[in-house]
């Protein structure tokens, strides 16, 4: 099971502007020097609210669609 | 006659999806026809239902692609980067309007082919004209699939068929985002998600972390065939 898997942030096309950090219901996102990151991927939910709050789409939340066993 | 165009115009369109497989003087002739732009993060590039002026190819660096509500709301249709193209349509329409507003999300470079040129080329070059007609006619042949389903299925038939089509046993080959599977779907991204989790609540797939794992392939046939 990927339980460490997290949101990738694109830096270069985020412009630091926090709405992700404010917006993660998990609290697991913070800013940092270079930019906003998964401070707790524990905490992490996969809920993908920062994939839809992010207003440049630095965010890529991505799913596998598989079958079940 | 030997055209003689920008190298660097040449490498660059080189990278366009819709332009592989051109022969060298094919490519020339648009080259030499193609203006380099760059835009900061943030600019404005096109916007829509302006008059269609120029079609654009892009090199560098990321656009997005936008419509704007009579509400003010917006709603992204796709975000495209280097060696994919935007505005090749309207080109070839009497009185063509830009279809969207194309935004700057990273500084870019474009390569601008005014649509009285890319006229003239398709004219000049058939190769140039076939490779138009290839992209044009795979876009027609989605929209249509699309257009049929929109008016025969809710979002709910949709997104359960485009489960049932693109789940992948084994070595897995793609990842959706939400917002592709909307823009695939003709919907909103906030719809998706709303309705994954109606699907997962009903026990129809489970959302695991990276997974949309598919649980009930007879409740998703039923759902698709809504």
């Amino acid at each position: 099971m990927n339980e460490w898997v997290v949101p990738e942030i694109d830096l270069e096309i985020c412009t630091r502007c926090g709405a992700c950090v404010e917006e993660c219901p998990a609290r697991a996102v913070e800013m940092g020097p270079d930019g906003p990151f998964i401070a707790r991927p524990e905490d992490c939910t996969y809920c993908a609210q920062c994939d839809a709050i992010c207003p440049q789409g630095a965010i890529t939340v991505a799913f596998e669609i598989v079958w079940g066993a | 006659m030997a055209i003689r165009a920008d190298p660097r115009a040449l490498e660059d369109l080189r990278g366009a999806s819709l332009l592989a497989g051109l022969s060298d003087e094919a490519l020339a002739c648009l080259a030499q026809a193609a203006i380099r732009r760059t835009y900061a993060v943030g600019e404005v590039i096109i916007v829509e239902g302006d008059p269609c002026r120029v079609a654009y190819f892009i090199a560098r660096g990321r656009v997005r692609v936008f419509r704007t509500s009579p509400s003010g709301r917006e709603q992204v249709l796709s975000r495209l980067g280097p060696g994919q193209a935007f505005n090749t349509v309207p080109p070839f329409l009497p009185h063509g309007r830009n279809h969207a507003t194309v935004q700057a999300i990273t500084p870019v470079i474009l390569y601008a082919v005014p649509a009285e040129d890319l006229r003239r080329l398709v004219l000049e070059c058939p190769e140039l004209a076939l490779a138009l007609l290839h992209d044009f006619a795979e876009r027609l042949d989605h929209l249509t699939d699309l257009a049929e389903s929109l008016s025969l299925q809710t979002v709910r038939g949709r997104l359960a068929r485009f489960l049932l089509e693109h789940a992948e046993a084994g070595q897995v080959t793609r990842r959706w985002t939400q917002e592709e599977i909307a823009a695939h779907l003709g919907t909103v991204r906030d719809v998706v998600g709303r309705t994954l989790r109606a699907f997962a609540e009903a026990g129809l797939i489970r959302l695991d972390r990276q997974r949309i794992v598919l649980l009930d392939r007879e409740g998703l046939e039923e759902e698709a065939g809504r």
